[in-house]
């Protein structure tokens, strides 16, 4: 190991020895930020809203009264944490196929973005829901019930996600 | 604390007093260890005679999931948990690897809106570095003005990619998003800002007398032990070793930049001390505003999408590609059999490496001077566990 080597010191100046200037000195930069607008949010009470760009949780469009999901199973192919389930099955609308069953795991969702991505129906796209708090672990299973959103709620992202691709 | 470093006994012969050594346990709930890393210290007294780090708190089987991936591409979500607070450089590192694999060229406006993001990113992990290594010591005031001005570019990436702290913003052979019309603007703004923020930042913490005194004579590492160790990043550049893989081993675009190479000097005491590791760090952000500023100007138009490979089957063959993280050296050794899944990665971590050393440069040190020692190594648990 190196040799330790004293550090230099400098003597104090006459007024750094006054000791009040150098106090109102540091005392400048908190009294300057006083007047700054607050940077913080007061969260519970004051939310914070995610603009249209936010990946939050991934819900399923619904439109007309039924998902636009037609049960193809990229989503479930192409997550990372194997999340997404599906079970598909046909139905008399013009879409043929439906999902019977669709679940997604939020305990191992990681809100990656990739369903979204592959989806050729525009089907499963990401939130702006960010509070994701569960109880015990089945609550966490999001099945349809918790997954269907009516498309007016999420008309933003679709609207970015065409003008972004 | 810092003036004198004492050696210590090693053995009872003379008439000196018999001491006795003591294993203690710091870590791994230790709010100075910057994680999960367990030290088991061999003190005598107060003096650190050795320091056995156990790590592996944090170890999620990186490599061996990618091997169970369905393709490459969702390697990305993972690289990005390794190293969680500069995750866009880990993306960075993964597709200049996986691009050099499939030898895709990418479009040149990808190559900028990827340096920006990386050199953003590398702001905002040196302002952690550098914030949280102040409460270490016990300096509580810079921390919230670093964390604040992080945020600043933590809204930067999410009005472009959605997330604020794992992206999975960089694809192979392109972006997820291009950046939104407003980005350019507001991160120009932010470059004047900051660039004034940086000169708070110095007389703070950087000159503060209390902060010299605790950091400049501590920890020393020799030029000649960094390069021993296969040390990087500000690690090496604090020794005074001018080192840099964006411009020794040039990946991206970064050769058409105009920035220094920030090293240490020794401006207060010897090279190769704590100080000097945290000076490197903040010359960095400067030199990282630099480059962002100089990109932001040079953007060229283009589609951020055309050249991602529909699939991606890359030949049987490996390759290793390296790139300069905020900590250092961070490499993926993939080998490829021919499928759409990676046969074997392999990271090169720069935490894990540099952590490896804090045996060689703690001996004989104080304990309080070991926190100051881990803190400027700056590792990221993530990341050293993978």
């Amino acid at each position: 190991m190196e040799q330790s080597k004293v550090i230099r010191k400098k003597d104090l100046t006459l007024l750094e020895r006054m000791y009040i200037p150098e106090i109102l000195k540091g005392m400048r930069i908190t009294i300057g930020q006083m007047f700054k607008p607050k940077f913080t949010v007061q969260y519970p009470e004051d939310k914070f809203v995610p603009s249209a760009s936010f990946r939050g949780r991934p819900v399923l469009v619904e439109e007309n009264g039924i998902e636009r999901c037609v049960a193809c199973g990229l989503c479930s192919r192409v997550c990372p944490a194997l999340a997404i389930e599906v079970q598909a099955s046909e139905t008399v609308e013009n879409k043929e196929r439906y999902p019977e069953k669709f679940e997604i795991n939020m305990l191992r969702c990681i809100l990656c973005g990739f369903c979204e991505e592959v989806c050729p129906e525009e089907a499963i796209i990401m939130s702006n829901e960010y509070e994701l708090v569960f109880e015990n672990q089945k609550d966490a299973l999001f099945a349809k019930d918790k997954l269907l959103v009516p498309i007016e709620k999420v008309q933003a992202r679709l609207d970015f996600l065409r003008s972004h691709r | 604390m810092s003036e004198a470093i004492i050696a210590p006994p090693i053995s009872s012969t003379g008439r000196s007093l018999r001491t006795e050594e003591m294993i203690i346990n710091m870590g791994p709930q230790h709010p100075s260890t910057h994680g999960v890393l367990r030290l088991e210290l061999i003190v005598d007294g107060e003096i650190v005679v050795d320091v056995v780090p156990h790590i592996g708190y944090l170890h999620r089987c990186f490599e061996k999931h990618c091997e169970h991936m369905t393709n490459y591409q969702q390697v990305i979500p993972y690289v990005d948990r390794m190293d969680y607070v500069c995750s866009m450089n880990n993306e960075f590192a993964y597709v200049v690897a996986a691009e050099r694999l499939l030898k895709i060229q990418v479009p040149e406006r990808v190559e900028y809106i990827r340096v920006i993001m990386a050199e953003l990113q590398r702001i905002a992990s040196h302002l952690i570095a550098v914030g949280t290594y102040g409460i270490d010591i016990g300096a509580f005031t810079p921390f919230l003005y670093c964390f604040r001005d992080r945020e600043m570019i933590l809204d930067l990436f999410e009005m472009t990619c959605g997330a604020r702290l794992l992206y999975n913003y960089m694809w192979i052979g392109g972006l997820s998003h291009d950046i939104p019309v407003e980005f350019v603007p507001k991160a120009k703004e932010f470059c004047g800002y900051f660039r004034k923020q940086l000169r708070d930042f110095n007389d703070l913490l950087t000159y503060n007398e209390i902060f010299v005194k605790r950091t400049a004579n501590v920890g020393l590492l020799p030029a000649d032990v960094a390069v021993n160790f296969a040390c990087s990043g500000p690690m090496l550049r604090g020794s005074g070793v001018n080192w840099d893989l964006r411009r020794d081993d040039p990946y991206s675009v970064y050769h058409k930049f105009d920035w220094d190479i920030a090293v240490g000097k020794g401006e207060v005491g010897p090279v190769g001390s704590c100080w000097d590791r945290h000076i490197v760090r903040m010359a960095e952000m400067e030199q990282s505003i630099r480059i962002v500023e100089q990109a932001l100007e040079q953007i060229p138009e283009g589609d951020v999408q055309s050249a991602i490979p529909k699939r991606i089957r890359p030949n049987p063959g490996e390759v290793y590609a390296r790139t300069e993280s905020p900590r250092g050296e961070l490499g993926f050794y993939i080998v490829s059999d021919g499928t759409g899944t990676p046969y074997r990665i392999k990271a090169r971590s720069p935490g894990f490496v540099n952590l490896s050393v804090i045996n060689e440069i703690s001996r004989g040190s104080m304990i309080a001077d070991l926190v100051a020692i881990i803190g400027s190594i700056d590792i990221v648990l993530g990341e050293v566990d993978r």
